[in-house]
């Protein structure tokens, strides 16, 4: 549930997926917003569209330096498989724009933080021109810094805020604490910096935070990006076939199980349940409303809802998931215990797919990590549910000053630099030689570089979600390709592609919803417990909170397919 | 924190002690000549004699100020509906922000998940009262029974040295060892056995969190202790000895009355602090069992507060605790008087 649910789940690392929505895809539909809760663009809740929203966006200048392999399609990213000249990359960014201010910035980081002056940061920072000074912060308990650094008289320059942890004040924080990048983006300005011109403008639509353009987005695929990943290589010596439903799960899960031996089939598969069974999406919470029979519906109020936490929880009895889910939050990282096989299935972000075939490439060659399609519950075709074109924001100090912000725009244009340039090539690989080698025309990273080039940069501004792996070609297709067939079942719900900010009084309504989920699946609490959860809730604010969404519906229309 | 009023007694018991050149004045105080002359001087006598130590004081007392005092003020949130974010500057904010009364109160005693943490913080505040406690006077007592310096140094830094361990790190290790895909679990399955359920299992949650600071802590705890049997005087032991004492009726006749004083006064502080059972243990943990069991008002607050930014609704609740604990640590000075014991403070 709410934003904040996310967190919990599988770590989210999109950014190494990197992506977005190809502009074809997302060129029709989203039809034109209007601000609501009043004429005046800068309220605080709501949303802005419309003219209000033209005013603001910035100009799309596509750049296509290589040809994706596989298009968009189905709101994929863009796939790119074939070899990578790397002696024929271009230049995107031809000066230095960065002035040689320096530059702090803030980020939630998954996994060990290199050190401060290492040399990825120094090369990227000659690159372009910027002193940035990374304060990476823990991913997985990012919220809870996040909310008292905002509440400081300190805040850095640049914040990068991932969509999950926009939970209670939060929003309001944005709104009040980072500056408008408007008056250097907004329309035409933006061709100053290519490389943000060429960012698909839904992903900047969802920038748009109290009517100002606030944020730099990462864009994202419309594709479901949560994954059941599972063991390739040990379904083919057992024989393992890939289950087709929910009935079909739970019989392999059964025969995979082997406690004795010390494996189980699966970690938590709240996730996968979701899909599963055609839950609202749980990544945002607007995404958790649709107009139902002209009604809307939240997630949690359906049956849908329940059966999915039922069936999990069904797992859990079963014995077939791993003992460490039991710890829900405080479970440690999943890769170690997935590498020596003590389990087979996981759900997780799709990033994941490729990060762990990196990881165990050398130690490991046996070792194979592949997605799973996900099944209809009963066997049938999946309903899901379309994710948002943009999800993690970089945002910039109000208090900045204006070179100050330009060099942070210097920054992100040379982090949104498109695949095939020197550029995107830095930040996602680091300096040839430290941080990768080139095998046969294809480059792998070096250990050095799996600890230097993490994060980070990556998480200022991207171009246009992108799938390419040179080193493992065979995974960025089997990536695309699976966001292509499930992006075939997603549909968008009411309010898909809206930067909506929820009236404060009711941002922590449902916050408890997610602990109840994970009580219930563990078997503490009962499904009964839910549906008096969800009263509480109706009565509490959620039926007011129905209307408040009902009327942005009015004003906006929906974007429902 | 309770450990720095020990010192605080003696340091006290040091001014009394008549100094060469700066004479107590003998003002003819009947019965126990020189025993309480300070009451009888003049505040200027006194604060002339002191000034040095006052001047000690004087930095503890600046971080008190700063760290403790100051901070209260800002416990006028809980009467508002405070957002930290509508200035760049949190004072500024608090002045800013609507006071709303008592409405945080209200919603704080009409929230189910307060009183099930209140519930979960006075459980584990008992059992860490009948389980933890008791532990460190026994153990200073086996301890000061060791003759032998060498095995006694060894075993005061063997059950020192988990102190010094982060909550991080005992945590990871008991999970280790117990967790469900543990050690011991494994054993356990290997040889035809279910696994165990003892770091996740909501039901002995109270069990496991006071068997981790027993581990911990108890070690630690049995400082206060052996220096106050350090400060028995052996002349007593021996004339105990002569009139034939047994071991067992010097210990209930010599050793536990000098515990007495300091067993009465840690308890009285124990007391003060019933409300705070463990943040960061419990933080830790929190999640493997759910807030059901792993709620107390240390997490309630942080989880409102820092996790979702609901400051005032945190604040009212963190003051709810800090008045009731206040309470509680009067009323147990109150029986400490009453047993005959100086408690924390004298009248």
């Amino acid at each position: 549930m709410t934003p904040n649910a996310a967190s919990s789940g599988p770590s989210r690392r999109s950014f190494l997926a990197s992506t977005a929505v190809a502009t074809a895809a997302v060129a029709g539909g989203m039809p034109l917003l209007t601000a609501c809760g009043g004429s005046e663009g800068g309220s605080r809740d709501g949303t802005t569209s419309g003219k209000d929203a033209q005013k603001i966006l910035p100009a799309y200048v596509a750049s296509n330096v290589v040809k994706p392999d596989i298009p968009s399609k189905n709101g994929s990213a863009l796939g790119f498989t074939r070899k990578l000249d790397l002696a024929g990359l271009k230049t995107s960014v031809s000066k230095k724009l960065g002035k040689g201010g320096k530059v702090t910035v803030m980020s939630p980081f998954w996994g060990s933080p290199p050190k401060q002056n290492n040399a990825y940061y120094r090369a990227m920072n000659d690159l372009i021109g910027v002193d940035v000074f990374w304060q990476n912060q823990d991913g997985n308990t990012y919220d809870q810094k996040l909310g008292a650094v905002l509440a400081s008289s300190d805040v850095p320059d640049v914040v990068v805020v991932p969509g999950w942890n926009m939970g209670g004040k939060i929003p309001s924080a944005i709104i009040s604490k980072f500056a408008d990048l408007g008056p250097y983006l907004s329309g035409d300005k933006v061709k100053e910096y290519p490389n943000l011109a060429a960012i698909p403008t839904d992903a900047w639509r969802r920038s748009i935070f109290g009517g100002k353009l606030r944020g730099l987005p990462m864009p994202a695929p419309s594709a479901p990006s949560m994954v059941p990943l599972y063991r390739q290589d040990i379904f083919e010596k057992e024989g393992y076939q890939v289950p087709k439903s929910c009935d079909e799960f739970m019989t392999l899960a059964k025969e995979i199980t082997n406690a004795r031996a010390k494996r189980w089939a699966c970690l938590d598969m709240k996730w996968t349940a979701f899909q599963a069974f055609g839950v609202l999406s749980g990544s945002e919470k607007p995404l958790g409303w649709n107009l139902v029979d002209g009604k809307l519906v939240n997630r949690i109020e359906t049956e849908e809802y329940l059966e999915a936490l039922e069936w999990s929880r069904k797992l859990f009895a079963a014995g077939v998931v791993h003992p460490d889910s039991m710890m829900g939050k405080n479970a440690p990282d999943p890769g170690p215990k997935f590498a020596a096989g003590e389990f087979l299935i996981y759900p997780n972000n799709i990033s994941q797919w490729w990060g762990r075939t990196a990881e165990q490439a050398t130690q490991n060659p046996d070792f194979k990590i592949w997605g799973m399609d996900i099944w209809g519950h009963d066997g049938g075709d999946p309903t899901l549910w379309a994710d948002q074109p943009a999800g993690i924001f970089a945002f910039v100090n109000k208090k900045a000053s204006e070179s100050v912000i330009r060099d942070v725009l210097a920054v992100a244009n040379v982090t949104a630099a498109p695949y095939g340039t020197k550029e995107y090539m830095m930040t996602n690989y680091g300096v040839e030689g430290t941080h990768y080698t080139v095998k046969d025309g294809v480059p792998v990273k070096t250990d050095k570089g799996n600890i230097e080039v993490m994060n980070a940069y990556v998480m200022v501004a991207s171009p246009a979600a992108t799938l390419a792996h040179p080193d493992f070609p065979e995974v960025a297709k089997g990536q695309v390709e699976w966001e292509q067939r499930m992006g075939a079942f997603a549909k968008k719900s009411s309010f898909w592609g809206m930067q909506i900010t929820e009236p404060a009084r009711y941002t922590n309504l449902s916050n408890d919803a997610e602990q109840l989920e994970d009580d219930i699946v563990r078997g503490r609490k009962k499904i009964s417990d839910m549906q008096q959860f969800v009263s509480d809730w109706k009565s509490k604010g959620g039926d007011k909170l129905r209307d408040w969404y009902q009327k942005i519906l009015d004003e906006n229309g929906s974007a429902a397919n | 924190m309770s450990h720095s009023t020990v010192p605080r007694s003696s340091a006290e018991a040091t001014t009394k002690i008549p100094r060469p050149g700066h004479p107590v004045v003998s003002d003819g105080a009947t019965g126990s000549a020189g025993k309480r002359p300070t009451g009888k001087l003049s505040l200027r006598v006194r604060f002339r004699r002191d000034r040095l130590l006052l001047l000690m004081t004087l930095p503890a007392l600046g971080l008190i100020l700063l760290f403790n005092y100051i901070p209260i003020l800002g416990n006028v949130i809980a009467f508002q509906e405070y957002d930290p974010y509508i200035s760049d500057n949190g004072a500024i904010s608090m002045l800013n922000s609507p006071f709303v009364g008592l409405e945080n109160f209200q919603r704080i005693f009409e929230d189910s998940a307060f009183w099930n943490a209140v519930e979960n913080t006075l459980v584990l505040f008992i059992l860490q009262i009948v389980l933890f406690f008791p532990i460190p006077i026994l153990l200073a007592l086996l301890i000061n029974s060791v003759i032998r310096p060498r095995v006694r140094a060894v075993a005061q830094a063997v059950l020192y040295l988990p102190h010094f361990f982060s909550w991080v790190l005992v945590i990871a290790v008991f999970q280790q060892l117990f967790g469900g895909a543990g050690i011991l679990s494994q054993l356990l399955r290997q040889n035809g056995y279910d696994g165990l359920d003892i770091m996740t299992n909501p039901g002995t949650f109270p069990l496991l969190i006071t068997a981790e600071s027993i581990w911990k802590d108890v070690g630690w705890g049995i400082i206060v202790f052996l220096a106050a049997l350090a400060s028995v005087s052996p002349d007593l032991y021996e004339a105990a000895a002569m009139d034939g004492a047994s071991r067992w009726r010097r210990m209930w006749h010599v050793t536990l009355p000098a515990l007495r004083p300091v067993i009465a006064l840690l308890l009285v502080l124990r007391v003060g602090d019933a409300l705070t059972v463990g943040f960061e243990q419990i933080l830790l943990q929190r999640d493997a069992v759910g807030p059901g069991a792993g709620e107390v008002l240390d997490t309630f607050v942080w989880w409102n507060g820092v996790r979702n930014q609901d400051f005032s609704y945190a604040a009212a609740a963190g003051l709810i605790k800090g008045v009731v604990s206040l309470g509680l640590v009067l009323v147990a000075n109150k029986v400490a008087h009453l047993m005959g014991e100086q408690g924390v403070y004298k009248k």
